[in-house]
């Protein structure tokens, strides 16, 4: 594709100790993705799905092997340093319930802004235009609770989205929505990484994503079982 | 920092009813502070004043060894002018001299030994509170010189009544010679305290000074100062000054030490109990942030993921334990003012109960503005460092544990 590589994982591994038990999660993941790519990455549960998304998040650490993000090692990335390169390199999209309850729609999105010491009305202005493009606009003053679960998601997507990363992880985002929600859901963020070049990178269930990724990366027991380029 | 403190109330006020428990126990535990110490004051100045005002004075002046010797030859050296120092001495409001001795005192039906006290009527009313608690005749009015003021168990002891004569007995000084006077009974008190009405008489100073052959001398001069707290104030010139190598000038918490490290004990006491609520609140506090920390270790985990520092969300978790403490110390000061304002008013009644010598009245709290300031600053900083604790926790919690639930 000639485009630059914005995840690489080498020898990837995740051992976990359960009452002096180890399991391998991840069993050694050698993987690039390229910036702008929409990848899923398919597996039964306890494929590792979760724990390789959280392995290149920087959510959780490698028992081995290294994980590259924009040419950055951050496997070996700690505290603040850590925080600091997750605000402004990756955006996350959970299951649900991922929006802080307490906080306004508007305060939700504008919240990574706020860490990142965007003045206050510039992070006004790109809260509306982002829920513009989530087709949420005239939502910033209501909570989360006064919201459908898929328009939460959306939330959750402008949230993501608000700080221009480079790379969105969304981790079953459609599993707690209806097949017409998750649908709209699925097709915003295809048309959002089709025109801002993000890179989207799923973790999921869902055949209507498995369909639509331009690249399917199937894990079975912490191995890359087949890597799928459509 | 706007923004966490805002996130902090809101997230204090997401589970209410929690909260509110939590600010109660919390709030309780301030107003009992606040309470007990008004309460401790109140006994504290109750007890003093007792002590001090029923007789002794807050500073009394002797010879030196008078007081345990009770030697009448012993009478204060210089007395003239000791006395006028005393009248330009700005920390003395009132003073009262008088001429003790041990003596008997005989009825028709019986005797008894008693103290003589040889006093000045109308100064002695500033020292004293026996004109306050005549209970039947009067005090010295009759002004004959031949009246005696006794207390009402004597009395009874005696078998007299008012208008009954009495024959009072002293050892003169120099030499020892029994001396005898006629009295009549003009006044009997009753402080209902045993010791007080059963062993001490009243007559005029003058007819004690004559009784004693000591001339014009005394024994004693009980004073009381322009404000009670300057007779516990040993840097207060007046010790130095009225004290020398032949008298002692000595405060009330040396004439009555048993009253004074009593006094010092519950202070002692306050600060203990003090410690054990506080300890109680403490473990409230941490129970309250915890479950409120654990219950939204997914929220944290969320806030960690996308960019939050770990410092961030301490400081999240500090504001949380300062919020708590606000609303703690609102319903603390609220409750702790309604209950001293009650107390104030009906008072806590300890009459004839005896401490150290002293004997208590009704007890009435002193409320004062720092009670009201001190102990909301010590709830205040206490649960802010408590707060620190699970701070610490959520600062080191790991992000994919927090989110295991989701991802």
């Amino acid at each position: 594709m000639g485009q630059k590589t914005i995840i690489s994982t080498k020898n990837l591994v995740k051992t976990y100790k359960d009452n002096g038990v180890e399991a391998k999660a991840v069993r050694g993941i050698d993987l690039e993705i390229s910036s702008g790519e929409f990848t899923a990455v398919v597996g039964p549960s306890g494929s590792g799905k979760t724990t390789f998304l959280n392995l290149i998040s920087g959510l959780d650490t490698p028992t081995e092997g290294t994980v590259h993000i924009n040419n950055r090692l951050i496997s070996e990335m700690k505290g603040k340093e850590l925080s600091d390169f997750r605000r402004d390199n990756i955006g996350f999209v959970f299951q649900s319930y991922n929006l802080i309850p307490v906080l306004t729609v508007e305060e939700n999105i504008e919240y990574i802004m706020l860490l990142q010491g965007v003045s206050k009305s510039e992070r006004h202005d790109r809260v509306l235009q982002i829920l513009d493009e989530v087709g949420l606009k005239g939502m910033e003053s209501r909570r989360p609770t006064q919201l459908s679960g898929g328009q939460q998601q959306r939330v959750a997507i402008a949230r993501a989205m608000v700080s221009n990363p480079a790379l969105i992880l969304a981790d079953e985002p459609t599993a707690n929505l209806d097949s017409e929600m998750g649908s709209d859901l699925l097709e915003m963020m295809k048309k959002l990484n089709e025109s801002s070049g993000m890179t989207f990178l799923f973790s999921t269930h869902d055949e209507m994503i498995m369909g639509r990724a331009k690249r399917l990366i199937t894990l079975k027991d912490g191995l890359v079982k087949s890597d799928e380029t459509r | 920092m706007m923004f966490y403190l805002k996130l902090a109330w809101r997230n204090i006020l997401r589970n209410k009813r929690r909260t509110i428990i939590a600010s109660i126990a919390i709030g309780v535990g301030l107003a009992s502070m606040i309470v007990t110490d008004g309460i401790m004051i109140g006994m504290k100045n109750n007890l003093v004043d007792s002590a001090t005002s029923t007789l002794l004075g807050e500073a009394q002046i002797h010879r030196k060894d008078f007081r345990f010797t009770q030697d009448v030859e012993k009478t204060i050296i210089k007395k003239e002018p000791l006395i006028k120092a005393l009248k330009k001495d700005n920390s003395v409001e009132k003073f009262s001299e008088r001429v003790l001795s041990l003596g008997m005192i005989t009825s028709p039906s019986t005797a008894e030994s008693v103290i003589v006290y040889g006093i000045d009527p109308e100064s002695d009313k500033f020292l004293s509170k026996i004109d306050d608690v005549i209970k039947e005749g009067t005090y010295f009015e009759e002004g004959s010189g031949r009246e005696v003021v006794i207390g009402s168990r004597l009395a009874d002891v005696l078998e007299v009544s008012l208008g009954d004569r009495i024959v009072i007995t002293v050892a003169q000084a120099f030499g020892g010679d029994l001396s005898q006077e006629m009295f009549l009974v003009g006044g009997i008190y009753n402080f209902n305290v045993k010791e007080m009405d059963n062993g001490m008489v009243f007559i005029r100073k003058e007819k004690a000074q004559k009784m004693l052959n000591v001339g014009s001398e005394i024994h004693e001069i009980a004073v009381k100062f322009r404000g009670l707290r300057m007779s516990e104030n040993k840097k207060l010139p007046f010790w130095n000054k009225f004290g020398s190598e032949e008298n002692e000038a000595v405060s009330w918490t040396i004439i009555m030490p048993e009253l004074k490290n009593m006094l010092d004990m519950t202070d002692i006491s306050l600060i203990i109990m003090g410690g054990i609520l506080f300890f109680v609140v403490i473990f409230g506090i941490i129970n309250s942030l915890f479950m409120s920390l654990y219950e939204r270790m997914f929220e944290f985990g969320i806030l960690k993921a996308v960019g939050t520092r770990p410092g961030g969300l301490r400081k999240l978790i500090i504001f949380e334990a300062g919020w708590l403490a606000v609303i703690s110390n609102i319903i603390g000061i609220i409750l702790g003012l309604i209950i001293s304002l009650l107390l104030v008013k009906y008072g806590i009644d300890y009459s004839g109960i005896e401490i150290a010598g002293a004997y208590m009245d009704k007890i009435f709290p002193v409320m004062n503005f720092i009670q009201y300031i001190k102990y909301p600053v010590f709830v205040l900083i206490f649960t802010i460092i408590v707060g620190f604790y699970p701070a610490f926790v959520a600062g080191r919690m790991k992000v994919a544990d927090a989110l295991r639930k989701s991802m």
